[in-house]
C-alpha cells in the first residue's frame, strides 16, 4: 500500500519549523526517482549542505535544475523565491510591458509587497500550480515555507480572493490623486490643503500616493489573479493531492501535530501519513542506571528515547483512526549526500509499507 | 558592566531565533533570572497556542496578565486584540469604534498590512515599561514569534518608518525603531542550536542586526548541547556502544557548528546543556542556574 500512499501526483510536506521537512522532501524525491517517477522537489530554504548534496545552485531559483543522479526516473529541484515568482506573475498578467514596469518601479511594491502577509505562501502554491498544469512530472513534492503557522499558505488563495473582493480595493482604486499628486475633488484650495495636511500628519501623503499608484498599476491584473487563486484553491483539494505531515519527536510537539492534522482535515485536504521525524532510539535499561564517565550522556539519551516513545504512544492514542503514523529514527549525522538521502527515502517508504501491513 | 547587569538594566529584551531552538524556554529562563535579581518582569508571548504557562507551571493567560512568580508576570498577546484596543482608544465613540473593527476593510488591513502586527506588539511592550498599564513593570521579556525571518519582528518598525516617512504612524514607527536601535534600552538575545540550519540562521541574523540596524545582539545563547564525551580510552558499558556512538556524533556536530558560529560571532556567547527533564519549572530552574553561572563568567572576562 505504501507505493500507492506516496505515489500521488502532488505531495505537500507540512509541519512546524525545524522538524526536517526539507531533508525528508529531498529524500522522498530521490526515492521516487529511483522507483521510476519523473519527480520535481520544490523547496524554500535548503541548507547549504543539502544544496551541495543535490548539486543545485542559484540557477534553481529561476528554473528547475536536474539532479545528477543515475535513476530510472529523474529528479529536478526548484528553489522557491517569493519575489521572483511575484515578478513573473506580474509579467504574465500585465497588459503590456509598460504596465509591468510601472509596478516594478513602484516603491510600495519594492519595499513592502514581498512582506505582505501571505505573499510568500501564496507564491509557493502559485508555482506549484504552474508546474502541475505543465504536466511534465509524475510527482511533484512541495516543501512548505518555514513558518510556525505553515498552514497559512493553504489559506493564502482564499485570503487573496477575499482581499480582492473586499471594499479595501474599491477604495484604493478610486482616483484619489490628481496629476500633481494632490488629492482630487477637494472643493476649495484652502480646505483641500487642510485635509491633505491632516492626512499627511496621520499616515503621510507619500505612502498614500505610493499605495494608490501601486493598486492602480495592479488593477488590470486582478481578474487574472482572482481566477488563478480559485484554481489554486481547487488544486489543493484535488484527489491526487496528498499532505505529508512531519512532526518533531517528543510529547511537547504533540499539540502542534494534532493542530495541523485537525486544520488540514477541516479545510477539506487529504491528510496522508504523519511522520514523527528524528526519533531517538529506546535504550536498554542499563543506560538509565549507568555510572562513571558515560553516565551523563547515557542518562540523557535514555531520557530522550523514553520521551520520544511516550510522545509516539500519546499521539497514536489521540489520533482518531485511519491515519498512517510512522517514526523515522534520528540519523547520527544529517544526510548530506545523495546516497544517504536516498537511504532515508527508502527507509520512510519501508516504514509506510510495514505500517500498512 | 557584566552582560547580566546590562540585560537587567534594559527595558525590553527580545528573545529571537529560528523556530525549534527553544526560544520560549529561553525567554522563560531569562524572565525568571531577571526577576530573581530584583526586576519586575512581564513575559510576553505572541503565539496563539500558549505554552509559556506550562513551562512556568501556572494557568494559561488567555490574554490576561497573570502572576508567574515573585516579580514575574506572564501575558499572552494577540496582535489583533492590541490593534483593536488601539482603535477603541483613539475613537472615543464606542459605536463607531465597533463599526470600524467589524468592517471587512479593517480586517483585511490588519491581516495584510506589512509590519503592523509586529509594531502593535512592540508598541504594547513599550507602553508597558512606560507604565501606561495597570501592572507596573520594570521590563518586558518578549518571546518573539517564530517566523521565516527571525529578524522581521525587529526590523519591522525601521522598514515601516522608511516606507512611510511621515505622519503619526510614521512617527510611531520611527519612535519604535529608535527604541530598538538603542542598546541601552532594548536588548536582543539570540537563541540558537549548534546544528547546521539554526547556526546558519543565527549568522544571517547577526549580520542583519549589525549591518542594517547597527546593533549586534547582547548575547547569543546556544541551547540544548549534548554533554562532552568521556576520554577516548574509556570503554562504553556493554550493549550501549551504539548509544554512545549516537551521542558522540551529536556532540561532534555540536562542536563543529559552535566553531562555525564562533568564527562569525566574537561577542558574548552562552552554552546551555540539553537536560533530561520534561518542559516545566524543574527544567527552568536547572537552566537558570547554568545561565546565571555562564553570564557571570562572561562578566568576569569582559
Amino acid at each position: 500500500m505504501s507505493r500507492e500512499l506516496l505515489a500521488q501526483p502532488l505531495l505537500l510536506v507540512v509541519g512546524s519549523g525545524g522538524v526536517g521537512k526539507t531533508t525528508l522532501a529531498a529524500a522522498m524525491g530521490l526515492h521516487a526517482a529511483r522507483e521510476g517517477a519523473r519527480t520535481l522537489v520544490m523547496t524554500f530554504d535548503p541548507s547549504l549542505r543539502l544544496k551541495d548534496a543535490l548539486g543545485v545552485g542559484e540557477a534553481a531559483r529561476d528554473r528547475a535544475v536536474r539532479v545528477d543522479v543515475d535513476t530510472p526516473g529523474r529528479l529536478d529541484v526548484a528553489l522557491l523565491d517569493a519575489r521572483t515568482t511575484f515578478d513573473r506573475l506580474v509579467r504574465r498578467y500585465a497588459p503590456d510591458e509598460a504596465a509591468a514596469e510601472r509596478i516594478f518601479r513602484n516603491r510600495f511594491y519594492d519595499d513592502l509587497a514581498g512582506n505582505l502577509a501571505g505573499i510568500l505562501e501564496y507564491m509557493a502554491v502559485e508555482r506549484l500550480f504552474e508546474v502541475a498544469v505543465e504536466g511534465k512530472y509524475d510527482r511533484v513534492i512541495l516543501d512548505t515555507p518555514p513558518t510556525r503557522q505553515a498552514l497559512e499558505f493553504l489559506e493564502a488563495p482564499d485570503r487573496i480572493v477575499g482581499f480582492l473582493d473586499s471594499g479595501a480595493l474599491r477604495i484604493a482604486l478610486k482616483p484619489w490623486f490628481d496629476r500633481k499628486g494632490g488629492l482630487r475633488g477637494l472643493p476649495m484650495r484652502l480646505v483641500g490643503k487642510g485635509i491633505e495636511g491632516m492626512l499627511d500628519r496621520i499616515v503621510g501623503m507619500r505612502l498614500l500616493r505610493d499605495m494608490a499608484e501601486f493598486f492602480q498599476a495592479f488593477a488590470p491584473l486582478f481578474d487574472g489573479f482572482r481566477a488563478r487563486a480559485s484554481e489554486v484553491r481547487a488544486l489543493l483539494r484535488a484527489p491526487g493531492t496528498l499532505f505529508v505531515l512531519v512532526s518533531g519527536p517528543g510529547e511537547e510537539r504533540i499539540p502542534d501535530t494534532l493542530f495541523f492534522a485537525r486544520k488540514l482535515t477541516e479545510a477539506g485536504h487529504r491528510l496522508g501519513p504523519i511522520v514523527v521525524n528524528q526519533s531517538h532510539p529506546v535504550l536498554p535499561p542499563a543506560a538509565a542506571s549507568a555510572t562513571g564517565p558515560f553516565a551523563e550522556g547515557l542518562h540523557l539519551l535514555a531520557y530522550l528515547g523514553e520521551r520520544d516513545r511516550r510522545g509516539y504512544d500519546r499521539l497514536r492514542g489521540l489520533l482518531s483512526g485511519g491515519e498512517a503514523l510512522v517514526t523515522v529514527p534520528l540519523q547520527p549525522t544529517p544526510p548530506t549526500d545523495l546516497a544517504s538521502l536516498e537511504a532515508l527515502g527508502r527507509l520512510l517508504a519501508d516504514r509506510l509499507r510495514a505500517f500498512a501491513a | 558592566m557584566s552582560v547580566a547587569e546590562h540585560l537587567a538594566s534594559q527595558q525590553l529584551v527580545v528573545v529571537t531565533g529560528k523556530g525549534g531552538v527553544g526560544k520560549t524556554t529561553l525567554a522563560a529562563v531569562l524572565g525568571r533570572l531577571l526577576a530573581a535579581v530584583g526586576r519586575r518582569v512581564l513575559l510576553l508571548e505572541v503565539d496563539p497556542r500558549e505554552s509559556l504557562h506550562q513551562l512556568l507551571g501556572v494557568p494559561p493567560s488567555g490574554g490576561e496578565t497573570i502572576e508567574a512568580g515573585p516579580r514575574l508576570w506572564l501575558q499572552n498577546l494577540q496582535p489583533r486584540a492590541v490593534i483593536e484596543g488601539l482603535v477603541r482608544e483613539k475613537v472615543p465613540v464606542p459605536m463607531i469604534a465597533k463599526k470600524i473593527i467589524g468592517s471587512p476593510v479593517f480586517q483585511h488591513f490588519v491581516d495584510g498590512a506589512p509590519g503592523l502586527r509586529e509594531m502593535a506588539v512592540l508598541g504594547y511592550a513599550l507602553r508597558a515599561v512606560r507604565g501606561e498599564y495597570r501592572r507596573k513593570v520594570d521590563m518586558v521579556v518578549l518571546d518573539a514569534p517564530a517566523t521565516g525571518h527571525g529578524a522581521s519582528m525587529l526590523s519591522a518598525p525601521m522598514l515601516l518608518a522608511e516606507a512611510i516617512g511621515g505622519g503619526q504612524i510614521g512617527a510611531m514607527a520611527a519612535d519604535l525603531a529608535g527604541f530598538i536601535a538603542d542598546p541601552s534600552r532594548c536588548g536582543v538575545v539570540l537563541g540558537a542550536l549548534a546544528e547546521e540550519m539554526p547556526v546558519q540562521e543565527a549568522i544571517e541574523l547577526i549580520a542583519l542586526l549589525n549591518d542594517r540596524m547597527s546593533r549586534p545582539p547582547e548575547v547569543v545563547i546556544v541551547n540544548a548541547l549534548h554533554p562532552p564525551l568521556p576520554p577516548a580510552k574509556a570503554r562504553p558499558p556493554a550493549g550501549l556502544a551504539p548509544a554512545v556512538a549516537l551521542w558522540s556524533r551529536r556532540r561532534e556536530a555540536n562542536e563543529r557548528e559552535l566553531q562555525r558560529l564562533r568564527s562569525c560571532w566574537k561577542g558574548p556567547l552562552v552554552r546551555l546543556p540539553l537536560l533530561p527533564l520534561d518542559p516545566g519549572p524543574a527544567l527552568l530552574a536547572g537552566l537558570q542556574d547554568r545561565l546565571r553561572a555562564e553570564l557571570d563568567r562572561l562578566g568576569a572576562g569582559s
